[in-house]
Order: structure tokens, then C-alpha cells, then sequence
């Protein structure tokens, strides 16, 4: 795992921390750390409570490792400019999450560059104060 | 003619609810008499909140405000506005094996009895404060909370019934929450929770709520009808001495309606932190 870590997949120093909006505890992830996913959409579900992605990363001798990414409601995606449809099963992409602590391949949602280089990000969870909207 | 009198019923039911009456917020009413005890409705069973008799009956007193709406935590100031502590009180012996575990289990990168993320509800009072909206619909007789987390119902009866016989009620874990009004404040009590996988707090912190945990809560509009302002005082002599006070503000959510919102059975499957090897289960 920390050869994946270290090879396919970049670990950086994350430079912001977000609030977490999650059905779950926040404490499996380390908003310390930011890692960096270079690979292929499985499958991307967007439905509540929460959207999440499955991507496949090549890890260092080019086998592919599933990682899972969680997201956000689409209530708060949808205001950062995502539709159900952004992603698709063979998409290259780029996403950027907070691993969990255990090493596994699964992290929180931060950041996500398409092939045409478009970032997407989420909206904070803060209905009803003007940075919502 | 009976058919045009349960027009007339409902039309009283349905102005109760209408988006139109809540702009006044704060009504001129400085005092609302106390509601009668609940008609009858026969052999001795409580008469329905949403009977039109019932409402009909109620509807002729004006509430002080009418909190229908969509309501979110304020967490412009604190992001971690969302918890009932710190400070937290003194707890028993009960609480504090799950404290000193969970504190542990923090210390080793690992997340201690998460029993939402584990689909289990959150229940009162977590569910007040989830990051998504409260959709609250307010008519003479009751209010109807649904939450956009999970869609968990919770009813504020406002009929003038006693609670339930602790020897029948089916305990739940939003309670059975019966509300009164004084002056210009609502003021809610509610007993008969579940006891089991039921939390005070989330992430790090595990303060079991359990069967004699007793929520009041003063309920007030303010900023202008904008803001819900609701004072907690918790107590549960199992799990914390003493009165367990928090005063929380929410939002007005004009924008956003709530959605259909399930813990799914392949839902965990895909959001794989609460099923990896940081979780403590038991």
C-alpha cells in the first residue's frame, strides 16, 4: 500500500481542510494528507446521501487497484456545477481525496480535473448563509 | 353537507401549513391560553393531531409563530456548531468506558461504535443538527419534522396530550416530543428514546444517550423570522450528572427542498471508510 502510495498515486500535504459532510464519523480520514489519483472511472453514482466514484489506479507495476472516493450530496454538488452526467465508466481523470488512516484505498472527495482539464470541487454544506449559493 | 364541512376542516388544516401565513413569524400574540386537554376520540382513545375535529379545534387559537420551513444548523461561525459540546458535562461511569475508548481509539487512527455511519438512526439530538436541511411543517395541532438526513421523522405534538405510559410506549430514537407554547416561545418535551446504538455525539467523542434521557427544548423565531433559535437542556442521570445545556441556531432554507434520502444496503459497500479496518464496532 505505501508503494502505491508512493508510486502511482502522489500523497501531498493538504493545504486546506474542508468540512466533512458524511452520514459516517469524519475521524477515518487524515485531512492531514492529500493524495493524488491518476486513473479510470468504474463507476460513479450520484444519489444520496452521498455520490461516490470507483477509480482505477495502476499502481507501480501497472496493476489496477480500486480505490473508492466519497462525495458530497448531489444537493451540494449541483451547486458547484456538477450534473449526474459528468462522468462516465472508461473516463481518464484526476481526484484528489483524504485518504482514510488504515491505508486502504478509499478517501474523502477534494478535488476532481476532468480530461479537458476542468476542476470541479463541492460547495460547503452551510445552507441558508450566502456562501451556499 | 358533510362533504362540505370536511372541505371547510381541511381548508383550516391546510392554511395551518400555508408558506403564505408564516411571513408574519412573530405574531402580535404575547400569550397563548393552554391548550385543553385532547377530545376524546371514543372508548378513550386519543383523537388523531391530524383529525379535522382536532385541528378545527385548535386553529382558533393563533400560534405565536408558525415555523414551517427548511431549517440548517448555523455553521457559518463554527463548522463544529453541529455538536452539543464542548462543554461537555460530568459523566457517569457508563459514559466514560465508551469516552476513554473512543478517545483511544482516535489516538490509533480508528473510529469508535460509529453507529450512523453504520445506518443505525441518529435520533434526538444529532438529528436536529445533520448536514442536511429540516424540512418543518406546522399546523394548529402539531409540527412535522423530516429530516433531509435519511428522511427521519420526528412529530411535535401540540394537542394537549399527556406523554405515553412508559408500560406501551414503543420507544424510538427521535422520542415522543409534545410541545407547549409560552409567550413567545415553544417549548418541547420529550422522553421515550431508545437507549441502544444511540449517540450524544459523533467522531471521536461517544456519549451514550439512553432510555431516561429527557430533552427540553425552548424553541424561539428570531431575526426577524430568519432564525430558529433552540435552547437544550439534556439530562440522562445514566450517562451524565446534572443538566446538559446547548443553545443552537438555524438557518432559514429558502433554496433547497429535502430529497429522498435512504441508508441503501449497498450503500457502505461504496463509501468504504465505514467498513475498513479503522472501525470499532463493538
Amino acid at each position: 500500500m505505501k508503494k502505491l502510495l508512493l508510486g502511482c498515486a502522489g500523497v501531498l500535504l493538504a493545504t486546506s481542510v474542508a468540512p466533512v459532510l458524511a452520514h459516517h464519523s469524519p475521524a477515518a480520514f487524515d485531512r492531514t494528507k492529500e493524495v493524488k489519483l491518476v486513473g479510470t472511472v468504474k463507476e460513479f453514482r450520484w444519489q444520496n446521501p452521498h455520490t461516490w466514484i470507483e477509480v482505477l489506479v495502476p499502481d507501480e507495476k501497472g496493476k489496477d487497484v480500486l480505490w473508492g472516493v466519497e462525495l458530497t450530496s448531489p444537493t451540494y454538488l449541483i451547486r458547484a456545477g456538477w450534473k449526474s452526467n459528468i462522468i462516465k465508466p472508461g473516463d481518464k481523470v484526476t481526484v484528489v481525496v483524504n485518504p482514510v488512516r488504515s491505508g486502504e484505498p478509499s478517501g474523502i472527495f477534494r478535488s476532481l480535473t476532468l480530461a479537458d482539464g476542468r476542476v470541479l470541487t463541492e460547495r460547503p454544506a452551510r445552507l441558508g448563509t450566502p456562501d451556499s449559493k | 353537507m358533510r362533504a362540505v364541512i370536511v372541505v371547510a376542516l381541511i381548508g383550516v388544516a391546510a392554511a395551518g401549513c400555508s408558506p403564505g401565513q408564516q411571513s408574519a413569524q412573530q405574531s402580535t400574540a404575547t400569550a397563548v391560553a393552554p391548550v385543553p386537554a385532547a377530545i376524546d376520540g371514543g372508548e378513550g382513545k386519543q383523537l388523531s393531531a391530524l383529525a379535522p375535529a382536532t385541528i378545527a379545534r385548535l386553529a382558533k387559537t393563533k400560534a405565536p409563530f408558525d415555523l414551517t420551513g427548511n431549517w440548517f444548523i448555523d455553521v457559518s461561525q463554527n463548522p463544529e456548531a453541529w455538536r452539543f459540546g464542548p462543554p461537555y458535562p460530568t459523566l457517569t461511569s457508563a459514559s466514560q468506558v465508551h469516552w476513554d475508548a473512543a478517545k483511544k481509539a482516535t489516538a490509533e487512527g480508528k473510529v469508535y461504535r460509529d453507529d450512523i455511519g453504520q445506518c443505525w438512526p441518529a435520533g434526538l439530538p444529532l438529528i436536529m443538527t445533520r448536514y442536511w436541511p429540516m424540512a418543518m411543517v406546522q399546523i394548529p395541532s402539531a409540527i412535522y419534522m423530516v429530516s433531509g438526513f435519511m428522511n427521519s421523522v420526528r412529530i411535535v405534538y401540540l394537542d394537549g396530550r399527556k406523554h405515553t405510559d412508559p408500560d406501551i410506549i414503543v420507544r424510538t430514537y427521535n422520542g415522543e416530543s409534545i410541545g407547549r407554547w409560552e409567550g413567545d416561545t415553544l417549548v418541547v418535551d420529550t422522553v421515550g428514546f431508545r437507549g441502544d446504538h444511540h449517540w450524544m455525539d459523533q467522531g471521536g467523542v461517544a456519549i451514550p444517550a439512553g432510555e431516561q434521557l429527557h430533552i427540553v427544548e425552548r424553541i424561539r423565531m428570531v431575526s426577524d423570522g430568519k432564525q430558529l433559535e433552540i435552547e437544550y437542556t439534556m439530562t440522562d442521570p445514566e450517562h451524565w450528572e446534572g443538566e446538559w445545556k446547548s443553545t443552537k441556531r438555524f438557518n432559514r432554507v429558502d433554496d433547497e427542498d429535502i430529497q429522498e434520502v435512504s441508508c441503501l444496503p449497498d450503500l457502505n459497500e461504496h463509501i468504504r471508510s465505514t467498513t475498513s479496518k479503522t472501525q470499532v464496532l463493538q
